[in-house]
């Protein structure tokens, strides 16, 4: 298998950069300790409106737009979009694998019964892995 | 976007050869079929996630073939119906509505409900808020109580996953998982559902925008966690449900491993003692797949025998 690309969480946004929406999440309370997970990595119990959170895999960036409704704890859900540089295209492809990377990422991090070799296994089954596996 | 039969590929069209028809339902789009004479026994085919009514196309024709009148909605937010992108379209409550909006828009009376999957839970519910409109009820492949749950939902791997913050949406909606390969899995003669009948459902959600129902509806799966949404509705529905003394029978997959037979048919039984059943056919969890016409044939002798003397209109 290939080695997963390093995800981090960065705090600069690139400038010049555009936003492209690839993926919004209503439901981070589905399972509680993701919302968990995310409000604590991005510090949003201190500030919960401020600038999206910035996650940068393997160089390229993407942002995190966190959402409340009203009733529901903050936040509510998420929309992950691609920061591209100017009006060139999104790279698909790439932006895909990078997606599966953030949610390799995600349940790594959450941890406890969440684990990453069963996300790879359930990619593998359903036959949703990065390009270099495919 | 495809929005009728008609608009579909040729392939898909020639296997569900009906006209397009549409009801509002509490503000939306919703598709549907309506096929045979109208003054008689209307038979009503409820799908449940991913599917739509092409997953009952080999059961229409014996039902048609016996002079019943076939009833087959798509749900919002699959097949041929509005895909809403608000995820508060989706819940368990606002799918049975909108069966009730159905129920009430054609006047359907003595109906026989055929349920499966997700249209037991949202069949069962319109049925218990419309009791006129049915004669008869027959479930396959699915619950209608808060427990006991399938071993395969309550699983991490693959399940859960599917499901799961961010991981949902990318897997199910960015990918699709399902209806492609996640249907591919649930059936007994997989080459034959990939080059006969897979298209039929991807075709009609080929954009990742189009695949929300397929990754926030199952989450409403009670699961006997403190998060589980409908857990009040499930126990509404049990008590209505354990209440009905309709004509009932039970068909299910032999071969099925998410609802699997010694749980949930044994289930059907304690609740329903009066059912006939359970018919095994060849069959995982889309059993229509694999033994339509089977079931479309168990159905018109089970509609027949307990509508004889059913006087038309």
């Amino acid at each position: 298998m290939a080695e997963a690309p390093l995800v981090q969480i960065v705090d600069q946004r690139p400038e010049g950069h555009r936003s492209v929406p690839l993926l919004e999440e209503h439901q981070l309370g589905h399972y509680p300790e993701f919302r968990e997970f995310l409000s604590a990595a991005f510090g949003l119990a201190a500030d919960p409106l401020g600038a999206p959170g910035l996650l940068c895999v393997a160089g390229r960036a993407y942002e995190l737009v966190f959402v409340g409704y009203s009733g529901h704890p903050f936040p509510a859900g998420v929309r992950i979009a691609a920061l591209v540089p100017g009006l060139e295209p999104l790279d698909e492809r790439q932006a895909l694998d990078d997606l599966w990377a953030i949610a390799m990422w995600l349940v790594g991090e959450v941890g406890g019964e969440w684990d990453t070799a069963a996300l790879a296994r359930t990619g593998r089954i359903y036959r949703i892995t990065p390009q270099e596996e495919r | 976007m495809p929005r009728t039969i008609a608009e579909l590929p040729e392939d898909i069209r020639r296997r569900y050869p009906y006209r397009s028809r549409f009801v509002r339902v509490n503000g939306r789009r919703m598709h549907y079929i309506d096929e045979g004479p109208p003054d008689a026994r209307p038979v009503l085919l409820l799908h449940g996630n991913p599917a739509w009514g092409y997953l009952w196309r080999a059961v229409v024709p014996p039902l048609l073939d016996a002079g019943l009148r076939v009833v087959v909605p798509d749900m919002v937010g699959l097949g041929l119906s509005e895909k809403p992108h608000d995820h508060s379209a989706y819940t368990l409550d606002n799918h049975a509505a909108n069966l009730v909006a159905l129920l009430d828009a054609l006047e359907l009376r003595g109906a026989t409900f055929v349920c499966h999957d997700w249209g037991g839970p949202t069949g069962l519910a319109a049925l218990a808020t419309r009791p006129q409109t049915a004669s008869a009820v027959a479930v396959m492949s699915t619950w209608a109580w808060a427990e006991p749950w399938s071993q395969f939902h309550s699983r991490v791997l693959p399940w859960r996953l599917l499901h799961a913050p961010v991981v949902g949406p990318y897997l199910m909606g960015t990918r699709a998982a399902m209806p492609g390969r996640g249907m591919y899995l649930s059936v007994v003669d997989r080459e034959r559902f990939a080059a006969e009948a897979s298209a039929g459902y991807t075709e009609v959600m080929a954009d990742a925008d189009e695949r929300a129902a397929t990754w926030i509806w199952p989450r409403s799966i009670p699961l006997g966690r403190d998060t589980d949404i409908v857990a009040e509705r499930f126990g509404w529905l049990e008590e209505q449900v354990r209440a009905m003394r309709l004509p009932a029978t039970v068909i299910w997959g032999r071969e099925d491993d998410v609802f699997t037979t010694d749980v949930f048919t044994r289930h059907w039984q304690q609740v329903w003692p009066h059912a006939e059943g359970p018919h095994l056919v060849t069959g995982r969890h889309f059993l229509q797949e694999d033994s339509g016409a089977e079931i479309g044939e168990l159905l018109v002798d089970f509609v027949s025998r307990v509508n004889e003397g059913y006087n038309h209109g």
